[in-house]
């Protein structure tokens, strides 16, 4: 079942995990953790989506 | 520094000992916060890195996490990553060597009588090169025999054959995985004795797997039959899979590190001293197109 799943879909929760235990590990109080976590998980996918968007782009027609 | 650094949120942290959270943390990534009261951050610690880490085991069908024992430094790469979530990666090192001893080899005959649930096909081959495949699932029997000085194995599968009740026995033609391997299935062969509804030229086969126990597979090395199988099976998602137990092991020496040192950015609590608001209140008054206004600096410390 999980291998139907495309592998790219599991970089999601991976950076959601990476993104707490970072800020977890940066601060103290829980709603700064929260907040920080939160702008840095949308960071990353921020910047993945970017990256897939150009190699998409480089890949078109062939 | 000009910090006065509030006691309520560093208390905990200062008042046990930084050794024991420490390797507590290590342990069982959590456990360290947890015991210096850090209630919160251990619940993010604890199941965001065991999450990943047993995430990537059930993904890697538990053939993910151990040790080569044929590494001439004693130790795999990726199990330097590994082993820093702590207790459940460790036990690689004793499988490791389990895994290595010599009598750890597949087996044609059997010690001992031998009853587990199967799961697998029965290949009928011939005559000519036709090749039938039924899916079986029951129970297997074998015990050893001897027959006229060779050491062999008779028994019995009882369960169903593509849905439909069967019995089959067995006989010759064993073949059992080592004991200690990688995975929690344990491959099985083993000839069905000929039936008279057989045809003179075709052979019967059972091929599957037992369960393995727990102790035998749980962190031991695969050999590369079992390397090649997984592989071929789930390609990229066992790199994946050892990925995730790897970065499970580098997210934990953060919170080891947070167990000892706090949190690397400061408690977030910290107060100006006097002389401080009065350097920003200097600061701000020494630009006056800028708009925004001198805010208390409580949080400024904190700020990267």
């Amino acid at each position: 079942m999980l291998a139907d799943l495309n592998v790219s879909w599991y970089l999601l929760p991976l950076a959601a995990v990476i993104s707490l235990v970072y800020s977890a590990s940066r601060y103290e109080l829980p709603d700064r953790i929260v907040r920080r976590a939160a702008r840095l998980f949308v960071t990353i996918v921020g910047c993945m989506a970017a990256l897939f968007a150009v190699l998409w782009l480089f890949s078109f027609g062939l | 520094m000009g910090v006065v650094q509030s006691a309520e949120r560093r208390r905990p942290w200062e008042e046990k000992n930084v050794v024991v959270a420490g390797v507590l943390a290590y342990l069982i990534p959590g456990a360290g916060h947890l015991y210096q009261g850090r209630l919160f951050k251990a619940a993010i610690y604890f199941f965001c890195i065991l999450g990943t880490f047993f995430g990537g085991m059930k993904l890697g069908e538990g053939a993910v996490v151990y040790n080569s024992p044929n590494n001439k430094l004693g130790v795999s790469l990726q199990f330097l990553a590994q082993v820093c979530v702590g207790l459940p990666a460790l036990p690689a090192v004793q499988q490791a060597k389990r895994a290595g001893a010599p009598n750890n080899q597949p087996m044609h005959e059997l010690r001992h009588p031998l009853a587990a649930p199967f799961t697998g096909q029965l290949v009928t081959s011939g005559p000519g090169d036709e090749i039938h495949f039924g899916a079986l699932e029951g129970r297997i029997e074998l015990q050893p025999a001897n027959e006229s000085g060779f050491a062999d194995v008779r028994g019995k599968f009882t369960g169903t054959l593509d849905g439909k009740p069967v019995d089959l026995d067995l006989s010759g033609g064993f073949l059992i995985d080592r004991p200690i391997g990688a995975g929690f299935q344990r491959k099985l062969s083993c000839g069905v004795a000929r039936g008279t509804d057989l045809h003179p030229l075709a052979s019967q086969t059972i091929r599957g797997s037992i369960p393995r126990s727990l102790i035998d597979a749980y962190a031991a090395p695969p050999d590369a039959a079992t390397l090649h199988d997984l592989h071929g099976r789930l390609g990229k998602f066992y790199d994946l899979a050892i990925a995730l137990t790897m970065i499970a092991g580098l997210l934990n020496i953060l919170a080891v590190w947070d167990a000892i040192e706090g949190p690397a950015y400061g408690f977030g609590d910290e107060v100006l001293t006097a002389d401080d608001e009065a350097a920003q209140v200097t600061a701000s008054a020494s630009k006056p197109s800028d708009p925004s206004p001198a805010t208390g600096a409580a949080t400024a410390p904190a700020r990267r």
